[in-house]
């Protein structure tokens, strides 16, 4: 079974900003940490990668859906933790719905079975 | 486990030739402590440092994509919120639901009669025992408490819902605060004997303790166009002419030191309940030369 090379990194990458909400509604998370859960998620390969990510962080940041603030480590590079905020909450519970609706639409139009309801 | 010092060099490497502004210095910051990290990660999967600094360098691709990235970014966004508020707030318009507005009604309705038959109670126009005064304070409370979570739940034009936690917890806050107000409010019209007064600054205390709780930990709210159209906004008057700020610094200061005199010339002569006036005099002055000095027409 070859099943991992079925999968879609582009349908993925185009709910990176969801997806890191998503990591960081678990908790304050600096770069590398929301880069490992992503990774170890998608099963080790680096389907979202870095650059995407420092944009994405950049680009929540600029709309006020996460905030961030400089850890206090003495060594090993200080690290920049990123925490959702309200309005980022707000907008992970609408993108989480809208993915809902639209898995169930595609999934009715491509005849799926087994995800009907759960 | 020892730091990886090739990180720094090869981060330097990279990073040459780039400009170092604020934000990219920021960024380089940034990346440094997630490449270490990284770099640790390859190390204890028995790679050698060096080896290890450098496919973690290497796998972030072109460090001048990310600031170049970045850099586009801000500039674009820059040009965007243009845009009259007006258009904005028509485009992202959001009507409030007919059940929050049913429900705002009919909880201010609450509050309102609960308040006003709690007052004549406690006064003694109506013949209301004390258990029922409270129990009448207690739903005003409610309804107003209710009134501040609901809305504060809702999503309007400029903002986006808050969670129903931290809703719940403005509730609770604003239900404590207002209990404690009643409680006071019947000790002072006499209704209630004088160790009511605990009850009273037991809410009223655990709903400032809980609101400055809220208010400190409260984090953005506003929608992105919103905060863009802030970000936008020119400064105001006394942000660019801190000297301007600093002179309404003075005038206040006098104001209410003039004031203060007034308040104790007014005590010795014509008696202390005159002296509301002179407050709401000082607070007027205060507002004209705020007027004056922060919305001044300009002078080049």
């Amino acid at each position: 079974m070859t099943q991992d090379d079925a999968f879609s990194a582009d349908l993925l990458r185009g709910h990176t900003d969801t997806i890191v909400l998503g990591v960081l509604r678990r908790g304050d998370r600096y770069g590398f940490e929301i880069y490992k859960t992503i990774r170890d998620a998608t099963g080790g390969e680096h389907e979202i990668k870095e650059a995407t990510l420092y944009a994405t962080y950049r680009r929540l940041e600029k709309d006020g859906l996460v905030e961030s603030y400089w850890g206090d480590e003495t060594q090993g590079g200080r690290r920049k933790y990123y925490r959702i905020t309200d309005a980022g909450r707000a907008v992970y519970g609408d993108n989480v719905a809208a993915w809902v609706a639209t898995r169930r639409v595609i999934d009715s139009l491509l005849d799926v079975k087994d995800t009907a309801d759960d | 486990m020892t730091e990886n010092l090739h990180i720094h060099r090869l981060l330097d490497e990279a990073f040459a030739g780039v400009e170092l502004t604020p934000d990219t210095q920021d960024l380089k910051e940034e990346v440094r402590a997630n490449l270490i990290a990284r770099a640790a990660e390859l190390e204890e999967s028995g790679v050698s440092p060096e080896e290890a600094a450098r496919r973690a360098v290497a796998e972030l691709g072109d460090v001048r994509e990310l600031v170049g990235e970045s850099a586009t970014a801000t500039e674009t966004d820059a040009a965007a919120p243009r845009r009259g508020w007006d258009e904005l707030m028509r485009r992202h318009r959001v009507k409030p639901k007919p059940g929050f507005v049913v429900r705002a009604v009919v909880w201010s309705i609450a509050a309102v009669v609960g308040i006003t038959l709690g007052i004549l109670g406690a006064t003694g126009v109506l013949p209301i025992p004390l258990g029922a005064q409270i129990g009448l304070f207690g739903f005003a409370s409610t309804g107003l408490a209710l009134l501040v979570g609901d809305s504060l739940s809702q999503e309007t034009t400029m903002n986006h819902p808050m969670p129903q936690n931290r809703a719940a917890g403005y509730f609770l806050a604003t239900l404590l605060g207002a209990f404690g107000l009643g409680f006071a409010g019947l000790v002072a019209l006499g209704s209630m004997p004088l160790w009511g007064i605990v009850f009273a600054a037991l809410g009223i205390i655990a709903s400032i303790i809980l609101f400055a709780f809220l208010l400190a930990s409260q984090t953005n709210r506003h929608k992105a166009w919103t905060r863009q159209m802030v970000a936008a906004e020119p400064p105001n008057r006394f942000e660019r002419e801190p000297e301007t700020a600093a002179r309404f610094g003075i005038y206040t200061a006098v104001i209410w030191i003039v004031t203060f005199g007034v308040i104790v010339a007014l005590i010795f002569t014509v008696g202390w309940w005159w002296t509301p006036l002179a407050f709401i005099g000082g607070f007027a002055l205060m507002m004209l030369v705020l007027a004056r000095m922060l919305f001044a027409s300009e002078k080049r």
